[in-house]
């Protein structure tokens, strides 16, 4: 899963083993980045 | 348009006219009320208060010994062509509007 | 329905007109008002494929207020549910405007070049590929390609003499157009819509005019409003044919 440090503004990649926490600076805010995927949404 | 036939005697038809609505209907109806031999027309949008049958149902009554589906086709001829009419004549006036712009 | 027709174009600018036509029945004149609005199909954006979109609003937001842009519509070279694609690119600071719209077939284009779609801040980045798909008002109201389309009967009014001096004068006021007793066409707005503007201190008499009816027609844009009214009569004759031919089988 692909996260942003809000502190540190660095991509972080969490694991099942680190805990909710930034490896650059320890910050604790993490916030999650849009897909990069194109998303077909219908009109309607 | 899909046509099916629920009734239908010497002078009596009910017939249910699917996928058109009050638009097309109505007219329909105003003209089969204008056609000689017609005694009675009328359409019902929500027959039986849509029990599962939601398509218009249309009803004619005729007289003097005309065919009821004779009479809807007189009727939908004389649309056809009332309309062809009316095309030609707002063209006309658009196209005269035009001009004198 | 069977007196002969007669019809004059009363106003008309860009995207309105006012049409008077004479011997149409009540069915008739609102079968017309009601194919002008959900049978005379539009192209309209059904589909859209966000490749980025990070401004502030939510890709549905953004699609729903695509899909209200009117697009030009050429009717005679698609059937309805064939589609045309178009694409869009800005990166803000700037605001996102309808006509930054690319599209695949040059007479498929928004009718409008500044109907804003999101304004974006520094950063903020919108691009998208859609799906504009030919389809009636019937279907969804964005394909509408009549607005405010509705008609009203013809109003005579006649000089039938002068009003008592010692009345008070109160306005008379009437929407719409009238005819004159010289048979002239005026709309009331060119009078203020009060009667008493156009013939002061006199008494007047107003009738509707028996099967004669005025529309004002005003199309969004996606079909000019002759097309508009043309293609409405056709559909509804389209239908009486179609129905003719299946009775007669």
């Amino acid at each position: 899963m692909s996260y942003k440090c809000s502190r540190c503004k660095r991509d972080v990649e969490l694991d099942e083993y680190g805990g909710v926490r930034c490896p650059y600076c320890g910050h604790r805010v993490l916030l999650k980045e849009r897909a990069p995927d194109v998303k077909e949404v219908s009109v309607n | 348009m899909e046509l099916r036939v629920i009734d239908k005697t010497d002078e009596e038809l009910r017939i249910e006219i699917a996928g058109e609505d009050h638009t097309f209907m109505n007219v329909l109806k105003g003209q089969l009320l204008n056609t000689d031999g017609v005694a009675a027309a009328t359409y019902d949008m929500n027959p039986e208060q849509s029990g599962g049958q939601t398509e218009p149902i249309l009803s004619v009554k005729t007289e003097d010994g005309l065919d009821p589906l004779d009479a809807l086709g007189e009727a939908a001829t004389g649309i056809s062509d009332n309309l062809a009419d009316l095309y030609d004549r707002i063209e006309a006036a658009f196209d005269d509007a035009a001009a004198e712009a | 329905m069977a007196d002969d027709f007669d019809v004059e174009v009363v106003t008309r600018d860009d995207r309105s007109a006012r049409l008077l036509v004479r011997g149409l029945t009540p069915a008739v004149a609102n079968g017309l008002r009601r194919t002008m609005l959900s049978e005379v199909p539009t192209f309209s954006i059904d589909t859209v494929r966000f490749v980025e979109n990070s401004s502030v609003m939510f890709d549905e937001m953004v699609g729903l207020r695509l899909g209200l842009v009117p697009l030009t519509t050429p009717l005679d070279d698609y059937e309805v549910g064939e589609s045309a694609t178009l694409a869009l690119d800005v990166e803000g600071p700037a605001t996102a405007y309808s006509g930054d719209i690319e599209t695949s077939d040059d007479l498929v284009q928004p009718a409008d070049e500044n109907v804003p779609i999101i304004e974006l801040k520094e950063g903020q980045r919108l691009e998208f590929e859609a799906d504009a798909v030919l389809d009636t008002g019937k279907e969804h109201a964005k394909h509408q390609g009549g607005v405010a389309v509705g008609y009203r009967h013809l109003q005579r009014v006649t000089v039938v003499g002068d009003a008592d001096e010692f009345d008070e004068e109160e306005p008379n006021i009437l929407r719409g157009v009238i005819e004159t007793e010289d048979g002239e066409l005026v709309h009331t707005e060119e009078f203020d819509a009060d009667l008493t503007n156009r013939h002061p201190g006199k008494e007047l008499e107003i009738e509707d005019v028996p099967s004669a009816f005025v529309f004002h027609i005003e199309s969004d844009g996606s079909l000019s409003v002759d097309e508009l009214t043309l293609r409405a009569v056709q559909s509804l004759r389209d239908r009486a044919d179609e129905l003719a031919e299946k009775v007669a089988v």
